[in-house]
């Protein structure tokens, strides 16, 4: 076998499982990711369908190994900015972006955020939670050492220069204040994609009525809401601290305006309905969907398991959440068009997935097509699934479309599989 | 006994230091028996703590190492690496954890601090027990049996086979190609079923590292990863076989489909022009749709998910080509009628709902109706009742065609059985972990990849097909050693009394029962050290090398102390 370096971009699952199965070989690989952390949307989920599996405990001894292989190297906050060369030869610029904190030094003991004056929305939890300038995303986060965020960073940004609180609080020498950014330059003979998804805006979609009424929620607040290192540690507590007896869970948001069905907002909604049952067992909930999509042979056993435990699913046409008298109610006309009201304390849209914002600017960078979607484009979309015009590149998990976790995981295999045939 | 235990607590910077009295735990511990040292380190993880570390095991002439600091998952393997790069065996190793179990989870340093002891005491007692445990390596044959030459197993093979390494193709029937290649125009960009196995098959038979056997049935299957021994027997000439030797075996024995009979409700086998899916194919494959008396048919009726309550899941491709087959009517024949019958619509790909909304342009009619559909022989035609939200109706036409679930193919059972795998509820073949190793198997290097898997469609068979050859290429290098797990279970002969028990919760398949001896005999190279068979053997024969219950019993008795 040729000793051929491999460039992947993303550490989410599809990421993470390519890099540890080219690593085994022997081969050297650059795992490029954007956040301060691996691990992508999954480790954001509390626990999986169908088994219900904790995804964090699930991951992270995957995420351990990815940090701890010698031959995997982890470039966090970087970004591909060049791509240059062909299939075998392919010189990649990347730009890393300071973390002003040693990922050597850190021990993770959390020490710095206490006294950082500053304050912000915490994104990873969709903003339910507040952040300091330095910081990890949650609980449990791995590699477990915070990044310094320098746009609000009051030393950083230049506001007041002489606070130093975090580098004065640690106690192992890990905060570099001079820490630049970098570019880097490599050189790999194949890139995997794996990019992931974002989630559509459902503010765009008033008839959902998120970010005007409080208690509407997008289905990422309701799993980190849900889950123990989230920002109510797992209680389901609503913004407005009302009691929580009604759910409406919504699918399809945003299927008509995107053209497809993401093939997955079924069964975490089931999901949804599992987790509410086992918090608050006497709630009520209701399940509004326009086709249940639930494929393959063991999604189908955990919608009944669900539904026997008091979930009700009602198949909607038309569909609007209104408030009255700061009450929701979900506005439904049923299969045969007849109208409805549902009463609500809580309600979780699930969103369309769609392609990441950055799908552009990277096709581009990488020469690349995206289809009429906006998803990278592959060869052939039937045949020959993980592999682009482009030879030398490959697409995996969400960046090549809406899927599951075992898909995504299934795609990682399969590029390697391409990959290492393509380096014999 | 002459045992040297070194000690070394780790302050963790603050972390340790500022919640537990170190200066205690190290003066109640070096008092202890076979204690050579016990010392305090500010960060034993670091480049300093490291070398630290590995000079004291060969100036202390240390037998064993005990670590007092954070959790295993950590920095075991750090400090194992320590021990080894310092010619201490890294199994005669303890990490205690005190700064998740001690100092991060209790406030009372008094009451943390004698925590620690009893926990670097309990671990003490441990260490002391512990057993040199050497790694060992196996040669392993790169080649692979694929089982199955259908989309799948033509991917696999295809995928695999190179100067390197051979790939063995068993196909059961007279000819390689399984079920695509009975299918017509498949989406869009496919062309057809047929055309697509051509292709493939051409392919595989060119490659001079591709063994291809038809006819042919695996017989028996024996050994592990990198190691197994496979019996093959041919079908036409009887009771020839022939042996082979590959390092991995890939399953892609497809799928059967529902037989429509056992479902009285639609008339299959009763009523003329009541066809499968599959019988649908065949006439679009000889390009003439036809009813019994040769006419062409002026009113279809699509009815998607027949035996789907029976067997309980949904096979997520009938959606799609019963809307492949109302495209293909509509577009063959002009004045025809198309009404398609769904319970709900699984279209779960991004380019699906294009597809489905083209049909609906095209003028085929689809009504969401229920599990309940029945078919009725009604005069020279067909009278189909069904349910839509709530209301029945009914409408008359010319054909049925019925799209059965897809069930596992009849062997299965079979071959689990020889290669020792599980299936699940469903009767497909069980993935090891359905999330995270969607086409490995319990058994070491036995992968299993398309239909036989469960539902598929064709991209998703490729694409496991070309994930099992990724994990093939990934774990089984040609000339490279494979090193099996340390830590195993170990059987005594003189206490097994030939119960075996061990061998129904071996989730592994690593025990096997050896019928001269009258004992049960675990495979080392195949046990993953679970531990299962330790707690379930009634006679305490079996033990796990690095739990042993003497290992066990002291820790626990000194953490309880």
């Amino acid at each position: 076998m040729k000793k051929q370096n491999v460039l992947v971009i993303g550490a989410g699952v599809a990421g993470m499982e390519a890099s540890l199965l080219l690593a085994n070989t022997g081969l050297k690989v650059y795992l490029v990711e954007k956040e301060a952390l691996i691990g992508g949307q999954t480790i954001k989920f509390e626990e999986v369908y169908p088994n219900m599996e904790c995804a964090t405990c699930m991951l992270a001894p995957k995420q351990q190994e990815v940090l701890q292989k010698e031959n995997i190297e982890l470039f966090l906050l970087s970004e591909v900015e060049k791509i240059e060369g062909s299939a075998g030869g392919f010189k990649v610029k990347i730009k890393k972006k300071a973390r002003y904190v040693s990922l050597v030094n850190c021990i993770g003991c959390a020490a710095c955020y206490e006294p950082c004056p500053v304050s912000l929305d915490n994104e990873f939890e969709e903003g339910l939670s507040k952040k300091k300038a330095i910081a990890v995303a949650c609980a449990g986060a791995l590699p477990n050492v915070p990044a310094i965020d320098p746009e609000n960073c009051l030393h950083l940004n230049g506001k007041k220069k002489e606070c130093k609180a975090c580098q004065e609080a640690c106690m192992f020498d890990a905060i570099d204040f001079t820490e630049k950014d970098e570019k880097l330059d490599l050189e790999v003979g194949a890139i995997l994609v794996a990019t992931g998804f974002d989630l559509l805006e459902v503010k765009t979609l008033t008839q959902f009525g998120y970010g005007k009424y409080s208690n509407v929620y997008t289905a990422m607040e309701f799993e980190r809401l849900y889950s123990q290192n989230g920002p109510t540690e797992g209680k389901l507590i609503l913004r407005d601290n009302r009691a929580l007896k009604s759910i409406g869970i919504i699918h399809c948001v945003g299927r008509e305006e995107q053209g497809y069905c993401s093939g997955v907002c079924c069964m975490y909604s089931v999901k949804f309905a599992h987790f509410i049952k086992h918090k608050v067992p006497d709630a009520k909930i209701c399940q509004f969907y326009k086709d249940l999509c639930i494929p393959g042979k063991s999604h189908q056993k955990f919608y009944e398991d669900v539904l026997h435990k008091g979930g009700n699913f009602i198949h909607y046409q038309d569909i609007k959440v209104e408030s009255q008298n700061s009450n929701l109610q979900i506005n439904y006309g049923d299969g045969n068009g007849k109208k409805n009201i549902f009463k609500a304390d809580m309600i979780i849209l699930s969103p369309a997935m769609i392609p990441r914002k950055e799908t552009k600017s990277l096709a581009q960078t990488l020469g690349i097509s995206q289809e009429k979607r906006g998803f990278f484009s592959t060869q052939n979309e039937e045949l020959s699934p993980v592999t682009t015009e482009k030879k030398g590149i490959f697409i995996i998990g969400c960046a090549e479309g809406p899927k599951d976790i075992p898909d995504s995981i299934a795609q990682a295999g399969a590029a390697v599989g391409k990959v290492l045939s393509y380096f014999r | 006994m002459n045992d040297n235990i070194g000690v070394y607590v780790c302050e963790c910077g603050p972390n340790i230091k500022d919640r537990i009295e170190i200066d205690k735990v190290i003066e109640e511990i070096s008092s202890l028996e076979n204690v050579k040292t016990a010392k305090k380190f500010s960060l034993l993880c670091s480049n300093d703590g490291k070398k630290f570390l590995a000079e004291e095991i060969k100036k202390e002439e240390l037998t064993h190492l005990v670590v007092a600091a954070c959790s295993p998952r950590e920095h075991e393997q750090t400090f194992m690496n320590v021990c080894e790069e310092a010619g201490l065996n890294p199994y005669l190793f303890q990490l205690i954890n005190i700064r998740e179990q001690c100092a991060w989870m209790i406030s009372d340093k008094e009451e943390a601090t004698s925590r620690a002891i009893k926990y670097i005491r309990a671990g003490i007692s441990r260490v002391a027990l512990h057993k040199t445990l050497q790694k060992k390596e196996i040669e392993i044959n790169p080649d692979v049996l694929v089982i199955g030459g259908g989309i799948s197993g033509l991917e696999t093979c295809l995928s695999l086979a190179g100067a390197d390494r051979k790939v063995y193709l068993v196909e059961k029937t007279e000819s390689l190609g399984g079920m695509a290649s009975k299918l017509s125009q498949l989406l869009p960009q496919q062309g057809s079923g047929l055309s697509l196995i051509k292709e493939k098959t051409k392919l595989a038979e060119n490659n001079k590292n591709i063994k291809i056997f038809t006819s042919s049935e695996v017989n028996d299957v024996r050994g592990f990863l990198g190691n197994f021994e496979v019996t093959v027997k041919f079908n036409e000439k009887d009771s020839e076989e022939k042996e082979i030797r590959v390092g991995a075996i890939a399953v892609a024995t497809g799928f059967g489909l529902f037989d429509p009979k056992e479902s009285t409700q639609y008339g299959y086998g009763e009523i003329d022009n009541v066809l499968t899916a599959m019988e649908f194919e065949e006439m679009m494959n000889s390009g003439k749709v036809s009813l019994k008396n040769g006419k062409p048919p002026k009113s279809v009726a699509l009815i998607h998910c027949v035996g789907r309550k029976e067997r309980g899941y949904c096979s997520k491709v009938c959606c799609l080509y019963s809307i492949r087959f109302a495209r293909y009517l509509k577009d063959k024949l002009s004045d025809v009628s198309v009404t398609d019958f769904y319970i709900d619509l699984c279209l779960p790909h991004k380019a699906d709902q294009e597809y489905f909304e083209e049909a609906k342009n095209k003028g085929i009619r689809f009504i969401r109706s229920d599990e309940e559909t029945k078919v009725k022989k009604s005069g020279d035609k067909i009278a189909v009742e069904y349910k839509t939200e709530g209301k029945t109706d009914n409408i008359t036409v010319d054909m049925v065609v019925l799209a059965p679930a897809m069930i596992p193919a009849e062997d299965t059972s079979k071959l689990a059985e020889m290669l020792n795998i599980p299936l699940d509820v469903t009767g497909f073949f069980k993935e090891v972990h359905a999330i995270l190793d969607p086409v490995s198997t319990p058994i070491e290097g036995v992968y299993v990849v398309g239909c036989a898997l469960g539902p598929n469609n064709i991209p998703e068979s490729i694409i496991q097909s070309q994930a099992a050859a990724g994990k093939i290429f990934s774990s089984l290098i040609p000339g490279r050693k494979i090193e099996p797990e340390v830590k195993v279970s170990e059987i005594r002969e003189d206490f097994c009394t030939g119960c075996q028990t061990c061998l129904s919760v071996c989730f592994y398949g690593a025990i096997s029962f050896d019928p001269f001896k009258g004992i049960s005999v675990v495979n080392e190279a195949i046990c993953r050290g679970c531990g299962s068979c330790v707690g379930i053997c009634p006679s305490g024969a079996i033990r796990s090398k690095h739990f042993t219950y003497p290992q066990l019993y002291q820790e626990v008795l000194e953490a309880l102390r």
